[in-house]
């Protein structure tokens, strides 16, 4: 039962930390809003659906594209013009997440919401034991995500725009690849999954402003541990991660679960900083 | 350094003796604050505006210095000045370990590293409640034992008048140019005999301390710790104090502190509005003005206050 | 007599791609020697390997018969070794003056007054040809003036070998010969030997007592430059560079 939670948590873990590790990638960006943005995708698709009345399976794909929209915007006036110069952009992204945590509070209300469910009831799986459908849904729409993503990233011309540009911004550039645009579009996209990850998550476990940074930090952990700009990497870490904390929460301690990556994201940046599949740079 | 420019600093301190005798007990409460985050700003301004390492884990090392000196203190009996000292050293020495362990990182996963060790230390004070009472908070002693906001006013000062003295003078050394040249191009400082291992573990152990001294005597006045002084909500109040001030220069993280903290007191009034301001500005800030308030003031003042 | 500087058998791959492939070279004091060959060759690794930023996947290094394979770059810097970058890389944000005290404070010499390692920074900043520019920052100076700069700071090191990467790049012609004169000037009157990449061939084959041929990483012909000239292998290279 652990097990299986910390699968699903960790393929959801997957889809929010690729958000991370696109930026990373290409931009050499963390983004410290990035749970800021699942928290708000989360915040919309429940007020979408339960204030405006519009239903759930139309509610999530809506709050995507806004998170979607707004990462668009962020990148393009905030992150741009901090073009190679790490220390602002780091700055920069983590003081946006304290102000877009605060504007959450605001607008939202600490308290925590949680869209209804796409589908409710309980499936037995393997015979072994009953476990949530909207849980199971979410797992589904999760793989599907990852695949689209890695057909996104290995077949279209987008993607290959993308893997051009992380590697080497100039060459790129030379060859046509029109990079401030491929940037902008990478940090909406990292955005979206972002809100893809909150709108997935948000049925299961209710969102609050607060827990936004959690969710950051737990996209990084995934992210170094896989090995930053490594899809395949984003997936392992994921559920290498989602399996340790639900079980170490489960048989250690259930308050120190996030201790357990942290201790992980520090151990990796300092013994294996190129995680399991990333790039050894020099 | 000139004779000329001394006066303005006398001055201040001159003016800094007498609020105890003109303030309401409220407003020498911000003061006394609005001391703590100068040494706590200024001391990050170090680091990060100095030496490029942009460390999360600041708050986290003054909440080092106020949990050591107020256990010490609660636990051993021991005077809360010596556990003020004992809380910086261990601060200092927390700040040399984590400093050598992120060497070998560049900025991406120095600052993560730095985010992940505040988060465990918060995390781990927060669960054990049995020493540290977790979210209720510890109550611990004060340094006098009849209670004057004057006093303690002046001992805020006193301090932070000697971080200042002894930041202003690592800025003007040769110190404090290997550790701008370390800034600007860590390769190209390495290539002309710089040992930049050395100076970004000086920073972060210089910086730590001082940190953890800050955090000592701030807990020791507010007389209860909790969580929330290792917290990245704190951490977030001392970067955006460097950050509007100025980072780089020497009065930025100064003027940033006082701003800030006065005007987050009025801003209580209408709500807990502070922090989204602050971000807000700090953005601003940091999109167009990098070199904060006092670059604003002008290249030429800058150039005489802060070199 | 012994060498100055020696490299053996250095050799150095990145995932798989051999940037420099066992190649053997040495410096004889008061020396100048260039290194050319066409993009990729593997010229800047080579000096990156000298100077400390990488360590050879195999191969030793030797400073005045001293191994120096595994020291970090700045304790290559104490022992004598200076370089310029292809891109040139001042501080940008310190002035000419500081620039260059960075290169003297690096020697980590005990004593010394702050007054005395400011007069030498003067002095070297005049020998540069920067005499009035030292209160300004390095990233409002023109491109010469940066290379000047960097070439100060180096300097400052007080090195016995010199490392030039491209210094020529991106100058004008009559930029290009007082590049040269200081080079001269560097040579004789601080008897520097020097260990110089160049593209501008005719300044490199003019100046050099001897040059170094790479190609792909590996060393394809040693030589005076008259030799080099009309040797079929180097043409070779470069006309391949050219075909792509």
């Amino acid at each position: 039962m652990y097990l299986t939670n910390g699968i699903v948590i960790g393929v959801i873990n997957a889809v929010s930390a690729i958000g991370v590790s696109l930026i990373v990638g290409i931009m050499r960006v963390i983004n410290f809003a990035h749970g800021e943005l699942y928290i708000f995708a989360g915040y919309f698709s429940y007020h979408l659906s339960l204030t405006f009345g519009i239903p759930p399976y139309l509610a999530a794909p809506l709050s995507i594209f806004f998170i979607f929209l707004t990462g668009l915007g962020m990148e393009r006036t905030l992150i741009r013009p901090t073009y190679g110069d790490e220390m602002y952009s780091l700055i920069i992204t983590f003081v946006l997440s304290i102000v877009l945590q605060n504007v959450a509070l605001l607008v939202f209300g600490p308290y925590p919401n949680k869209p209804p469910n796409l589908v409710d009831g309980a499936s037995n799986i393997f015979g072994l034991f009953h476990y949530g459908n909207q849980r199971l849904l979410s797992f589904v729409i999760s793989i599907g995500l990852l695949l689209f993503i890695f057909y996104l990233i290995r077949r279209t011309w987008f993607g290959k725009s993308v893997r051009a540009v992380s590697q080497d911004r100039g060459m790129a550039s030379l060859m046509g690849v029109d990079h401030f645009r491929v940037n902008m579009l990478s940090f909406g996209l990292g955005a979206a999954l972002a809100g893809a990850a909150g709108v997935l998550i948000a049925p299961i476990f209710p969102v609050t402003p607060t827990g936004s940074s959690s969710v950051s930090l737990t996209a990084f952990v995934v992210v170094v541990l896989g090995g930053m700009g490594s899809l395949k990497g984003c997936v392992i870490g994921g559920l290498i991660l989602g399996v340790i904390e639900n079980l170490g929460a489960a048989y250690i301690s259930t308050m120190y679960r996030h201790i357990f990556g942290f201790i992980i994201l520090i151990l990796v940046l300092v013994f294996r900083p190129w995680g399991l599949y990333g790039q050894r740079t020099q | 350094m000139d004779i000329k420019k001394l006066w303005i600093p006398f001055l201040f301190i001159i003016l800094a003796i007498f609020p105890p005798f003109l303030l309401s007990q409220y407003w020498l409460h911000v003061m006394i604050i609005s001391l703590f985050y100068v040494m706590m700003a200024s001391s990050w301004n170090l680091i990060a505006g100095f030496t490029g390492q942009i460390s999360f884990a600041h708050a986290a090392f003054s909440g080092v210095g106020a949990y050591v000196s107020g256990m010490m203190a609660v636990y051993l009996g021991l005077p809360p000045w010596l556990g003020v000292l004992i809380g910086a050293g261990v601060a200092a020495l927390l700040g040399l370990g984590l400093g050598y362990l992120c060497i070998r990182m560049g900025g991406i996963y120095l600052s993560l590293t730095t985010l992940g060790f505040s988060e465990i230390l918060r995390i781990i004070i927060t669960n054990e409640d049995k020493w540290t009472r977790g979210t209720m908070g510890l109550q611990i002693p004060g340094f006098f034992t009849e209670y004057s906001k004057a006093s303690y006013y002046y001992v805020f000062l006193v301090i932070a008048i000697l971080l200042l003295v002894v930041i202003y003078w690592i800025i003007h050394s040769e110190m404090g140019l290997t550790f701008r040249a370390v800034l600007n191009d860590e390769l190209a400082a390495s290539s002309s005999g710089i040992n930049t291992i050395r100076v970004r573990a000086l920073a972060f152990t210089i910086s730590s301390a001082m940190a953890g001294l800050a955090g000592g005597l701030y807990g020791h006045y507010l007389m209860l710790i909790t969580p929330d002084i290792p917290s990245l909500g704190q951490m977030f109040l001392v970067l955006a104090m460097a950050v509007i001030g100025g980072m780089g220069s020497f009065a930025g993280p100064i003027i940033g502190s006082f701003v800030l903290e006065i005007l987050s007191e009025y801003i209580r009034i209408y709500g807990e509005y502070h922090l989204l301001l602050f971000g807000l500005v700090a953005l601003a800030m940091a999109r167009f003005a990098p070199e904060g308030v006092i670059g604003l003031l002008g290249k030429k003042w800058r150039i005489e206050w802060s070199h | 007599m012994v060498a100055l500087i020696e490299g053996k058998e250095l050799t150095k791959s990145f995932g798989g791609l051999i940037a420099v492939k066992e190649v053997d070279f040495h410096l004889q004091r008061g020396e100048i020697v260039g290194l050319i060959g066409p993009n990729g060759a593997g010229k800047t690794t080579l000096f990156n390997l000298i100077s400390g930023v990488f360590h050879p996947d195999s191969g030793r290094l030797f400073f005045k018969e001293a191994e120096i394979t595994q020291l970090k770059s700045f304790e290559i810097c104490r022992m004598g070794i200076a370089r310029t970058f292809q891109i040139v890389r001042p501080f940008l944000k310190m002035t000419c003056l500081e620039n260059a005290l960075v290169g003297i404070i690096g020697r980590n010499e005990r004593d010394g007054k702050k007054g005395m390692k400011k007069d030498e920074a003067r002095d070297l900043l005049k020998f540069v040809g920067l005499g009035g520019h030292e209160e300004m920052l390095a990233n409002s100076l023109t491109l010469i003036e940066k290379k000047r700069l960097e070439m100060a700071r180096a300097l400052a090191t007080r090195p016995k070998i010199l490392l030039l990467d491209e210094v020529l790049a991106g100058l004008n012609p009559s930029e290009i010969l007082q590049a040269l004169e200081l080079i001269e000037s560097i040579r004789t009157e601080l008897k520097m030997t020097i260990f110089w990449i160049e593209h501008v061939m005719g300044a490199i084959m003019k100046a050099s007592d001897r040059i170094i041929v790479l190609d792909q990483g590996e060393k394809i012909k040693e030589g005076k430059p008259e030799e080099i000239v009309s040797d079929r292998r180097v043409i070779e290279a470069y006309l391949g560079e050219s075909d792509a």
